[in-house]
C-alpha cells in the first residue's frame, strides 16, 4: 500500500492524543485507587504508615531517584492527558466552544503541565 | 429549488444530562478526577522543588479535612473510572479468540476488573510492607 504525499500530509495527529489518553486511562485504572488511598488518606492520617513517610527527605529521595522521576512523570503527565482527551471530546460534543479554544483549554493544559513536570524533575536534581 | 435541505432532528442543548447520554457524560467526566489527582501530585512536586517549608505546607494541606474529603471523593470517582474503563475495554480492543471461540465481552470485563483490583491491592500492601 502506498500513500501519496497529500495523503501523508492529511494524516491526523489525533492517534497520538488517543495513545496518551489510553495509557493514562489504563495506568489510573490499574493503580489509581491505590495511589489515592496511600498518598491522600493513609499517609496523611498516619494509618499503617510510619511518621517519616511524608517527610521532606523521603519525598526528595524519591524525586531524585531516576525511577522515582519516571514514575512521577508518567503519573502526572498521563493523568492530565487522559483527562484532557475526555474533557475535550465531551465539551466538543456539548458544542461548548470553538475547537481551538477547547484544545487550548485541554490539550494545552496537559502539554504545559507535562513540560513543567519535566523541568521540575530536572531542577530537583539527581 | 435545488438547494439541499436535509432534515435535522432537533436536539435539546442539555441532551448530555438526560438518559441514555447521562451515563456516557458521567463516564467521560471521571477523567476530570484522574486529572485532578495528577494535579495534586503536581502541586506536591512543585512544593518539593521549593524547599522544606513549602513541602511542609503541602503536607499540612494533605492532613486538612478538606483534602481528606477531596481524596475520598476522588477515590470514589476513580473506582467508577476503573469499572467503566473495563466495561469499555472489550469494545476498544481486538476480538480475543481462545480455542477458536470469541471470549464474551462480559468475561473480559470481569477478568480485567478483578486484575485491576488485585494490582491496586498489591500496591497498597507493597507500600505498607516496604514502609515498615
Amino acid at each position: 500500500m502506498t500513500f501519496s504525499t497529500r495523503e501523508i500530509q492529511k494524516r491526523s495527529i489525533s492517534p497520538i492524543f488517543w495513545l496518551l489518553f489510553g495509557a493514562g486511562g489504563m495506568l489510573s485504572a490499574l493503580f489509581g485507587p491505590a495511589l489515592i488511598l496511600i498518598t491522600g488518606i493513609l499517609a496523611p492520617t498516619g494509618t499503617g504508615l510510619p511518621e517519616n513517610f511524608l517527610s521532606y527527605d523521603a519525598a526528595l529521595a524519591f524525586a531524585r531517584n531516576p525511577l522515582g522521576k519516571l514514575v512521577l512523570l508518567a503519573l502526572i503527565a498521563l493523568f492530565f492527558w487522559h483527562g484532557a482527551e475526555r474533557v475535550f471530546l465531551t465539551l466538543k460534543d456539548m458544542k461548548a466552544g470553538s475547537s481551538l479554544v477547547l484544545k487550548l483549554g485541554t490539550y494545552g493544559v496537559a502539554a504545559l503541565v507535562s513540560v513543567a513536570t519535566i523541568l521540575l524533575l530536572l531542577a530537583i536534581g539527581f | 429549488m435545488n438547494e439541499r435541505r436535509p432534515y435535522r432532528r432537533p436536539m435539546p442543548g442539555n441532551w448530555w444530562a438526560k438518559p441514555p447520554y447521562r451515563a456516557y457524560t458521567a463516564r467521560e467526566l471521571s477523567g476530570v478526577a484522574v486529572a485532578a489527582y495528577g494535579g495534586v501530585l503536581f502541586a506536591g512536586l512543585l512544593s518539593l522543588s521549593r524547599g522544606p517549608e513549602s513541602w511542609a505546607g503541602f503536607v499540612d494541606f494533605l492532613k486538612s479535612p478538606a483534602s481528606l474529603l477531596l481524596h475520598v471523593l476522588l477515590l470514589a470517582a476513580v473506582i467508577f473510572h476503573v469499572i467503566t474503563w473495563f466495561q469499555t475495554l472489550p469494545k476498544t480492543m481486538p476480538k480475543m479468540i481462545v480455542n477458536g471461540e470469541a471470549v464474551p465481552p462480559k468475561k473480559i470485563t470481569r477478568i480485567a476488573t478483578i486484575f485491576a483490583g488485585a494490582m491496586s491491592l498489591a500496591l497498597v500492601f507493597f507500600v505498607l510492607g516496604a514502609a515498615q
